[in-house]
């Protein structure tokens, strides 16, 4: 017996929210970092979802490219937290008001 | 003091307001019984035929051949601005010879 596609979305919904939350409510650029990743894996369980639903693979096949595409992002985005230690000493998202050196 | 309780408020009432809509609309729709993939076929083997576009995929999908290729220019250059990101400014010497550090 599967589980019903509407649970999944339900399920998605609900990661989606919890790394929403994380990036309204924290200040810690790290875990900036790891509520955007939570938001992106809620898209991937929406796409294999529904790749199952429709006996389809292509959602199961670009979920694997949304997974190198957050890969990429952390990479980045690890890269411009270090930057922004080594000027601000810290990685307070509210501190780093400037963009200068 | 309320005006700091009202911001650490909002992305609650926030959240929680999305994640209701969300709700809503997902427990609201019916999909039908998903129709799953064959019991024969590799979700795998497919997988891998997908994404390099080849024909004889038992399971049909997309061709991912050209994301696959932007992906691939995608994570280099991810690579390359990480590591000019990291990289101190005021370190000439070789990076082989190791820094202060």
């Amino acid at each position: 017996m599967a589980v019903e596609s509407q649970y999944y979305l339900l399920l998605s919904a609900a990661v989606f929210c919890v790394g929403l939350f994380g990036v309204l409510s924290r200040r810690n650029a790290l875990i900036f970092l790891m509520s955007v990743e939570l938001m992106l894996n809620a898209a991937n369980i929406n796409f294999v979802a529904f790749s199952y639903q429709y006996g389809n693979l292509t959602g199961q096949t670009f979920s694997l490219f949304v997974m190198a595409l957050a890969a990429a992002e952390v990479a980045v985005g690890i890269g411009i937290i270090l930057v922004l230690y080594r000027n601000f000493k810290d990685i307070d998202v509210t501190k780093a008001t400037t963009m200068r050196w | 003091m309320s005006d700091s309780r009202m911001s650490r408020a909002l992305p609650v009432v926030a959240t929680l307001a999305l994640f209701a809509v969300f709700a809503l609309v997902a427990l609201d729709t019916s999909f039908g019984a998903p129709s799953g993939f064959p019991a024969d076929a590799s979700v795998t083997e497919s997988i891998g035929y997908l994404m390099f576009g080849l024909e004889g995929s038992a399971i049909p999908g997309a061709n991912f051949l050209a994301a696959f290729e932007i992906i691939d220019l995608v994570l280099v250059a991810a690579l390359v601005g990480s590591v000019l990101l990291a990289r101190r400014e005021d370190d000439r010497a070789d990076p082989l010879k190791g820094g202060e550090e």
